[in-house]
C-alpha cells in the first residue's frame, strides 16, 4: 500500500495501539494489498482514555470490562464487588493496555 | 484471538483463592464474636450506597451455617458465587489432569451467549432489581 496512506492511518490511529506494535503495523500495512484499504479505514477502535474514565467510575461494576468485550471478566468483577475492590484498582492501571490489545486483535483480523 | 487458557485459569485460581481466604477471615471473625466488619466495596465507601453485589459475603456465610432463607435475603448472588467457587476449582483440576480445555470452551460459549441482547437485557434488569432491593434493605 501507499506509504503516504499508511502514515496517515498511523497518525490518526497510533494512539489506539501499544507503541511497540506501531512499527510492526506500519510494515504490515505497507505490504498489504490496496483492496483492503477500505475495510481498514472504516474500522472503529476503542479509545483507551475512554475506557480509563469508565474504569475509574464504574470499575467496581465491571463496566469497563464489558465495554472492551471481556464479558466473562466483567461478570466476574460485577459479582465480586470489583474483585473485593482490589481487581477494580488493578484494572485502573491495566485497562488502557487491555483496550489497546483488543484494538490490535481487531486490526489483526483484517491484516491476516 | 480470545483469552488464552493459561491466563483464564490463572485469573480464576487467584479469584477462588482470594475468595476462600476472604471467607476464612470472615468466618474466624464471626467465631471470635468480633462484629467489626471490614468493607471492601469501593462504591459503598465512596457513596455510602450498597453496590449490586454487596451482602454476598454475608449470604455465603449464612449458607455456610445452613441458613438458606437468610442467604437469599442478604443477596441471591451469594448462592451463584458459592456454586462458582465449588465448581471452578474442581473443573480446573479435571482439565489439568485430563489435559483438556473444557472450562475455557465453556467460558467462551457463555461469553457469546451473554453477548446476545435478548439474554443480556433480562439479566441486566434482574441485576438492577437486585441493586434496588439492596438499597432498600440498606446493607
Amino acid at each position: 500500500m501507499d506509504a503516504q496512506k499508511v502514515d496517515m492511518f498511523i497518525m490518526t490511529n497510533g494512539k489506539f495501539f501499544e507503541s511497540h506494535q506501531v512499527a510492526q503495523i506500519r510494515d504490515r500495512l505497507i505490504a498489504l494489498d490496496d483492496s483492503k484499504w477500505g475495510i481498514i479505514q472504516t474500522l472503529q477502535f476503542k479509545d483507551p482514555t475512554t475506557s480509563l474514565i469508565i474504569s475509574l467510575l464504574g470499575g467496581s461494576l465491571g463496566i469497563d470490562r464489558f465495554m472492551i468485550g471481556d464479558t466473562g471478566l466483567g461478570v466476574g468483577k460485577l459479582l465480586t464487588c470489583g474483585g473485593l475492590g482490589i481487581w477494580a484498582i488493578i484494572d485502573w492501571f491495566m485497562i488502557m493496555d487491555a483496550t489497546r490489545e483488543k484494538n490490535m486483535i481487531k486490526l489483526q483480523q483484517v491484516l491476516y | 484471538m480470545p483469552i488464552s487458557r493459561k491466563k483464564l485459569y490463572f485469573i480464576l485460581i487467584i479469584a477462588c483463592l482470594a475468595g476462600y481466604v476472604w471467607l476464612y477471615f470472615n468466618l474466624t471473625e464471626n467465631l471470635t464474636g468480633n462484629t467489626n466488619e471490614i468493607g471492601v466495596c469501593l462504591i459503598k465507601h465512596v457513596t455510602n450506597i450498597p453496590c449490586p453485589s454487596c451482602g454476598s459475603t454475608r449470604s455465603v456465610l449464612s449458607l455456610f451455617h445452613g441458613n438458606f432463607k437468610q442467604a437469599i435475603y442478604w443477596n441471591p448472588l451469594g448462592i451463584l458465587l458459592v456454586l462458582i467457587m465449588i465448581i471452578v476449582p474442581i473443573w480446573i483440576i479435571y482439565d489439568y489432569f485430563a489435559n483438556k480445555e473444557t472450562l475455557l470452551k465453556a467460558y467462551l460459549k457463555t461469553e457469546t451467549i451473554l453477548k446476545n441482547k435478548k439474554i443480556a437485557l433480562p439479566l441486566i434488569m434482574m441485576m438492577m432489581i437486585n441493586w434496588i432491593w439492596n438499597i432498600i434493605k440498606g446493607l
